[in-house]
């Protein structure tokens, strides 16, 4: 009997490390889909939160550990926006193959210029990051350097496809190079033009598209709309003519929609992450999708 | 005069065009009405327009070469654009000159290109050459808008830092991203406090946990500094220094835990040592302020002990190759004193169940208290996961020579969260664990109790929460508690009991909360003790300062 387990044991040790494929974890699917991007067919990604939780809170499920402990690579923000479940994991995880510093980890705010740092850090401003805002993936420059982090990494613990890998990473350059010209002129004609949003989840989308997100239905980062700050944005609302709120899967669009009621402005459905909206399963695909459905709106 | 005016007329378009960065094409400039004199100026303006504009294509491409963008050109363009093109979008001033293409250019080539790249957001990418000045910024100034500065200090062009390309970057190199990473360890101070009012005066009879409220009125139980962080390349190290106000307001200052753990053994191996909780269930390694309930329930401050089962020690654990998530740990530890509850534990004034103890020094390996634990966790779905745990603690115990205790736990855990979760609501926990424990209740010091006896004392605790609204949670809890009535043994700890409880919490943010709590406690005759049943109700209060507490499933 004992014998006959340490066989399976065994077995299913040999049957996980003869895994030929690139094992890629990604903590967020905005890091995934880039993962797939680069990796195509020979790069196994998993993708640890949901596209349509708040990436601040997930649970720190145990089959998460089993993924990290078997990663030959992982990419993760680094701007603390994993911080409330990432470190116990990566603990229990032991893979040296992941630890920061080696090739295998890739820290995707790495050589990334954080917006929004705060001159003074303190929880009285709601959920604030010291580090800068960490929903940086929404601007597609800044996706690109991404990829090619994730590229050179691939190629790093992966030379043999090394070659294929950077192939990759040209194509999804060029692709979004392309789509960039697209986007740029689907938002010209709403250039300076003000949206409001749920969580300030924006600010790199609204620099690279000249637009300003700068008012919230969150009185704070992290705490819920109150009726009072809600008012106070209708009357800013109304001042400025704003005609779109942008909302995402996870936040409470009842309240978005009760402050679009009130000011004839139309809810947008956003999402940071691919898969967040319908049909939306890739990178690109979730732009062309954000950018058509706020263009609509803002018409 | 005339003339005169005809000159200004002309010349004044193309001093706006220099004043404008140069975006007016030449071309246009007037030329049907001008005289030679002025055509001869234009002709002159138009010759250094396109100088200039050659000199800035000039310098574009010997900063493209060099791939760092230092400095500026007049036009507040920090980016380095890759088409040749415009540079950044980013003037969210509402100017909206022309209607044309987001911002001009000293280039009037290609203008209406969208930029591709953008030097101020992505501070140089990875495989840029190492810069043989660092210390450049090159973002030397914040954009006009939407950029709000950065501290050009806090924004590193670590390219030699990542060299990922390199590989084989030392554990030690630093990384550095925007201000991070500045502190050696993680520091939080976390206070909880507990009114309390109960139909029994003798709180601290009704509730069986160290940390729970103690008397009616006020409680601070437990106020504890927690710090950890990296050793070295090889180790974590973390500790709980936890501060309790008795009922008399004095200090009394606990060592709760204070362990370090290794990082990088092969196998998947992980050791511990230190002063820490044994890995027994769910609730015993975990700290009070993170239970969903004020207080302890029954089974563990009774079998496991008031302060739960802890001490100082060492623990391997092992996460077993299989696809699912599977782990083995064996802890020993001293099991000496209040700590060790139901193992060498002196007991209060040197009694325990009625026996003087031993209070022995250790003799051998079979004096450790030996806990292992084995736990397997499946997801169900993509929202719902599933924890089942055994445990087990073996040692002696100080009541007898040779008298052994033995304690097994059986523990489960089912949680569903939603998959559109806001601020990880809403969710549904549910929870049980079940104890058994063996105590051979020997004859005390120097056979000066009456009889031995073999008590077989059970319990167990399910409670469910839910989460039904962002920083709202719901939770009931039924609790019991089966001890071996003795005829010999008078002690009040072994009565039986259950308990009924019901609490709602609010968390405004994931560092405070407050607490209402309703407990029905019901108590069965014993030989010595009349059963009396007890209502209590608690308001607790929590606050956290410092390092953000990552939660563990």
């Amino acid at each position: 009997m004992k014998r006959f387990l340490l066989t399976l044991l065994f077995s299913v040790a040999i049957a996980i490390s003869a895994n030929a494929k690139l094992n890629v974890v990604a903590t967020l699917p905005d890091f995934g889909s880039l993962a797939r991007e680069i990796g195509g067919d020979k790069a196994d990604v998993t993708i640890l939160a949901k596209p349509t939780e708040d990436p601040h809170f997930v649970d720190a499920r145990p089959s998460f550990v089993v993924a990290l402990r078997n990663a030959d690579v992982l990419i993760d923000g680094g701007a603390e926006l994993e911080i409330g479940w990432l470190p116990p994991l990566l603990q229990n995880a032991r893979n040296p193959k992941i630890e920061t510093g080696k090739p295998g980890r890739v820290i995707a705010a790495q050589n990334i210029r954080l917006m929004n740092v705060p001159g003074n850090v303190t929880r009285a401003a709601g959920d604030v990051h010291a580090l800068g805002n960490p929903h940086f993936m929404t601007d597609p420059i800044i996706a690109k350097a991404v990829a090619q982090h994730i590229a050179q990494s691939f190629a790093a613990v992966d030379p043999p496809n090394a070659a294929f890998y950077q192939a990759n990473y040209t194509k999804f350059e060029s692709e979004i190079n392309a789509k960039l010209q697209e986007w740029g002129a689907a938002m010209l004609p709403f250039k300076g033009q003000n949206v409001v949003a749920y969580h300030d989840s924006w600010p790199y989308f609204a620099h690279r598209f000249a637009i300003n997100i700068d008012i919230f239905l969150e009185p704070k980062p992290g705490i819920p709309p109150s009726p009072s700050h809600l008012v106070e944005v209708i009357a800013q609302m109304k001042a400025q003519h704003i005609k779109a709120i942008i909302v995402e899967p996870f936040q409470n669009r009842k309240s978005a929609e009760r402050v679009a009621e009130a000011t004839g402005a139309k809810v947008v459905d956003f999402a940071q992450f691919p898969g967040g909206l319908p049909g939306a399963d890739s990178y690109i695909k979730l732009m062309d999708a954000m950018i058509s459905r706020l263009a609509a709106a803002l018409k | 005069m005339k003339k005169f005016i005809w000159v200004a007329v002309t010349v004044w378009p193309v001093a706006i065009a220099f004043g404008q960065g140069l975006a007016t094409e030449p071309s246009s400039l007037p030329s049907s009405n001008s005289t030679p004199a002025a055509t001869a100026d234009v002709e002159a303006l138009r010759q250094q327009v396109q100088a200039l504009t050659e000199t800035v294509k000039a310098l574009q491409q010997q900063m493209k070469d060099q791939n760092a963008a230092h400095g500026k050109t007049n036009e507040g363009d920090a980016a380095l654009p890759e088409n040749g093109g415009t540079s950044s979008v980013t003037s969210t001033s509402s100017e909206g000159r022309d209607g044309a293409r987001p911002s001009s250019s000293p280039s009037t080539t290609a203008s209406s290109r969208f930029p591709t790249d953008d030097a101020s957001v992505v501070a140089s990418t990875p495989a840029a050459k190492p810069r043989t000045n660092p210390g450049v910024n090159e973002n030397g100034a914040a954009l006009p808008g939407a950029f709000p500065t950065t501290d050009s200090s806090s924004v590193t062009s670590s390219t030699n830092d990542v060299s990922i390309v390199a590989g084989g970057s030392s554990l030690t190199a630093p990384i550095s991203i925007g201000g991070g990473g500045k502190n050696y360890m993680n520091i939080s101070f976390d206070a909880m406090f507990a009114l309390a009012y109960s139909s029994d005066k003798h709180l601290d009879h009704i509730e069986v946990g160290d940390h729970d409220p103690q008397q009616r009125g006020f409680n601070a139980r437990n106020i504890e500094l927690a710090f950890d962080g990296a050793v070295d390349p090889y180790f974590e190290g973390f500790a709980n220094i936890v501060f309790k106000l008795d009922n008399d307001n004095q200090t009394e200052i606990e060592v709760e835990e204070a362990f370090l753990q290794t990082t990088n053994l092969p196998f998947n191996l992980q050791l511990k040592a230190g002063q820490f909780f044994a890995a027994f269930g769910r609730i015993n390694p975990t700290h009070p302020h993170t239970w969903d309930f004020a207080d302890a329930p029954l089974v563990h401050g009774r079998l496991l002990g008031p302060d739960g089962l802890r001490g100082v020690g060492a623990q391997i654990s092992w996460t077993l190759p299989l696809p699912w998530y599977s782990q083995l740990l064996l802890g020993m530890q001293n099991g000496r004193g209040g700590t060790g509850f139901s193992f060498r534990n002196p007991g209060d004034n040197g009694i325990f169940f009625g026996r003087m103890t031993t209070d022995r020094e250790m003799r051998g390996l079979q004096d450790f208290v030996w806990i292992p634990r084995m736990e397997n966790s499946f997801n169900l779905s993509d929202t719902q996961t599933v924890l089942i745990g055994a445990s087990g603690a073996f040692g002696s115990n100080d009541t007898g020579a040779n008298t052994r205790t033995q304690i097994y736990g059986g523990d489960f855990l089912y949680k569903w969260k939603s998959s559109h979760a806001d601020g990880g609501f809403p969710f549904v926990k549910w929870q049980t664990e079940f104890m058994y424990r063996r105590f051979e209740a020997g004859r005390g010091m120097d056979e000066t109790f009456p009889v031995a006896e073999t008590f077989h004392d059970w319990g167990m605790y399910s409670q469910m929460l839910w989460g039904f609204k962002k920083g709202w949670v719901a939770g009931i809890r039924g609790d019991y508690l089966q001890n071996t009535d003795s005829h010999f043994t008078d002690d009040p700890d072994r009565q039986t009991r259950s308990r009924m409880s019901a609490n709602l919490t609010w968390y405004p943010t994931e560092f405070s909360k407050v607490r209402l709590q309703y407990n029905h406690d019901f108590f069965e005759d014993t030989f010595f003790l009349a059963g009396r049943d007890a209502d209590s109700v608690f308001l607790q209060f929590e606050f956290i300062l410092g390092a953000h507490g990552a939660h563990k499933f």
